[in-house]
């Protein structure tokens, strides 16, 4: 081990500050806000009867052209504060457009990892869609759509507004071609543009409490958070490429595990339910989540370089900074 | 005056022996991983490449983690028990040296060609194996001849070696505390640190005895 290798993994660790006023003022916000929201009655299409099911597949198909995936921005209706406009909740969405007949439309969509199926209708003057997902997820809601060339933007409100975080949300979406690439990954060039060099976890920060000595001889405590820095591993080793062996590995850190493993995921479309794998994929222009379950597209080649992956990832949690091996 | 530096000496011990206690708790819980015997637990986890390819590779690894847990207990009690309970002392100074000559550092040779961390901490564990064989046939033959003073001093070089299962596992953890290395960088430093500070901790000691 050099030195200077264990420097650069101590300056690596970035400290963040801490942002506990505004969340107070925008928990105080939603809270209002919340309180305020009049309690709407479910206007649920009532579902239709098995007998059309079987009519279905004889049934025309419309505006092929717009099948498809459309990816983007599912975020709350900015609050206004005296701050200026504030949006509490950023999200990505993705909507599938699989079928549209000549009564009805269906696709589905996937929010970290929550994949819902969508039934709704077209109104071919206005191009306005009206999708609905199920109900039976508290979290389900329905959709306005307007398309416009490549465009779906409209907004979303949820059936249950008191049960989730932001009721009504606008939804901002391009539509993307999803398809898999092995050769996809991380890229150090835009991280070498970004503020930093490789990618950080912002979602697993540690607090650590450290203390310094004043002049006066008060000692002052402070509280610093640390957050896992990757290493260039994550954009070197390809594990949809590449069989990885043992060797390749073993001196990784758990993050570059995480990554690496998880990339193969991305690459297939998967939507994670981890925030902590979301947040370096999210901002890549190949990543494009379709599905909460990529387990079946996934090669042999990838099966075993993922289960590789998982077992010292398994290690790197249990041993690597206990008393033993 | 006497009396002062005996129960100086008893807190010393006294202090030895807890410490001992502690860390061979943890050692005994790590080598309880492996019970009952399995391919892929812990350590070997990360050493399927030689599980698999190499048929002696998993029983010479077990060899080495069975029979360790009993030299470093065995091996404790003679060095601590070196002047009273003599008979405590022989039996478990027989069981430490059978031990260590034929299970526990010729086993820890053979894994050590095959260590994690490339050639220079295999250089280190071959040398840690060889040195601990070596020394405690040393203090063995001597004993034989009845030089119980180099005898003693060559034991304490044994077992100094030996407590390099503990005290690397001390600098990993302090090591990771301090610089969170990766993994096999943290373990090349172990290597050399589990057991070249402990052995020349003892020749100091020998040194000062000498004197």
């Amino acid at each position: 081990m050099d030195s200077e290798f264990v420097i650069s993994r101590i300056f690596n660790q970035k400290t963040k500050p801490m942002k506990s006023l505004n969340l107070i003022f925008a928990s105080i916000i939603l809270a209002i806000s919340v309180i305020s929201c009049k309690k709407e009655t479910k206007s649920e299409e009532k579902t239709k009867t098995d007998s059309l099911a079987s009519k279905k597949e004889m049934e025309q198909e419309f505006h092929k052209e717009w099948y498809g995936i459309y990816t983007g921005d599912f975020n709350s209706k900015p609050i206004a504060t005296e701050y200026g406009n504030e949006i509490e909740e950023y999200k990505k969405i993705s909507v599938k457009i699989n079928r549209i007949t000549k009564d009805s439309v269906y696709g589905y969509s996937v929010v970290n990892g929550n994949q819902r199926s969508l039934r709704g209708i077209l109104n071919e003057n206005t191009l306005d869609f009206v999708l609905d997902e199920p109900g039976s997820d508290k979290s389900d809601g329905r959709f306005q759509l307007k398309i416009k060339q490549d465009s779906l933007v409209g907004d979303w409100s949820a059936y249950n507004k008191s049960d989730v975080k932001s009721p009504e949300k606008t939804v901002k979406l391009i539509r993307k071609e999803f398809a898999y690439n092995p050769n996809f990954m991380l890229s150090k060039k835009s991280y070498e543009e970004s503020d930093y060099e490789n990618p950080v976890d912002w979602n697993g920060g540690k607090v650590k409490t450290e203390s310094y000595v004043t002049d006066e001889g008060k000692t002052e405590t402070y509280e610093n958070t640390f957050y896992r820095s990757a290493s260039d591993k994550v954009f070197v080793i390809n594990a949809s490429k590449q069989k990885l062996a043992e060797k390749d590995l073993k001196n990784l850190r758990k993050l570059d595990l995480q990554i690496i493993r998880n990339t193969v995921f991305a690459r297939h479309g998967y939507s994670f339910k981890k925030a902590t794998y979301r947040q370096f994929f999210e901002n890549t222009d190949w990543y494009v989540p379709v599905s909460s379950n990529v387990d079946a597209d996934l090669s042999p080649l990838e099966k075993e370089n993922v289960a590789l992956l998982a077992r010292l990832e398994k290690y790197a949690e249990d041993h690597y900074d206990t008393f033993g091996r | 005056m006497l009396g002062l530096a005996k129960s100086k000496n008893f807190i010393l011990k006294a202090i030895l022996a807890i410490t001992f206690i502690y860390f061979f708790w943890l050692m005994l819980n790590i080598t309880l991983d492996y019970v009952p015997i399995a391919s892929d637990v812990s350590f070997l986890m990360i050493k399927q490449t030689e599980v698999t390819s190499r048929p002696a590779y998993l029983p010479i690894f077990y060899i080495h983690v069975y029979s360790s847990i009993f030299a470093l207990l065995a091996g404790f009690i003679a060095v601590f028990f070196d002047k009273n309970l003599k008979y405590l002392h022989r039996f478990s100074g027989r069981i430490y040296v059978f031990v260590t000559l034929i299970f526990s550092s010729l086993s820890g040779i053979y894994i050590g060609i095959f260590a994690n961390g490339g050639w220079i901490a295999k250089v280190s564990f071959v040398l840690l194996g060889v040195f601990w064989f070596c020394t405690t046939y040393k203090s063995y033959s001597e004993i034989r001849k009845k030089n119980i003073v180099q005898h003693k001093f060559w034991m304490w070089r044994s077992y100094a070696l030996a407590v390099s299962a503990i005290t690397l596992r001390m600098w990993k953890v302090i090591l990771v505390y301090l610089f969170q290395p990766n993994p096999m960088d943290v373990y090349q430093v172990i290597a050399w640190l589990g057991w070249i500070p402990n052995l020349l901790l003892v020749e100091y000691l020998i040194k000062k005895q000498n004197r």
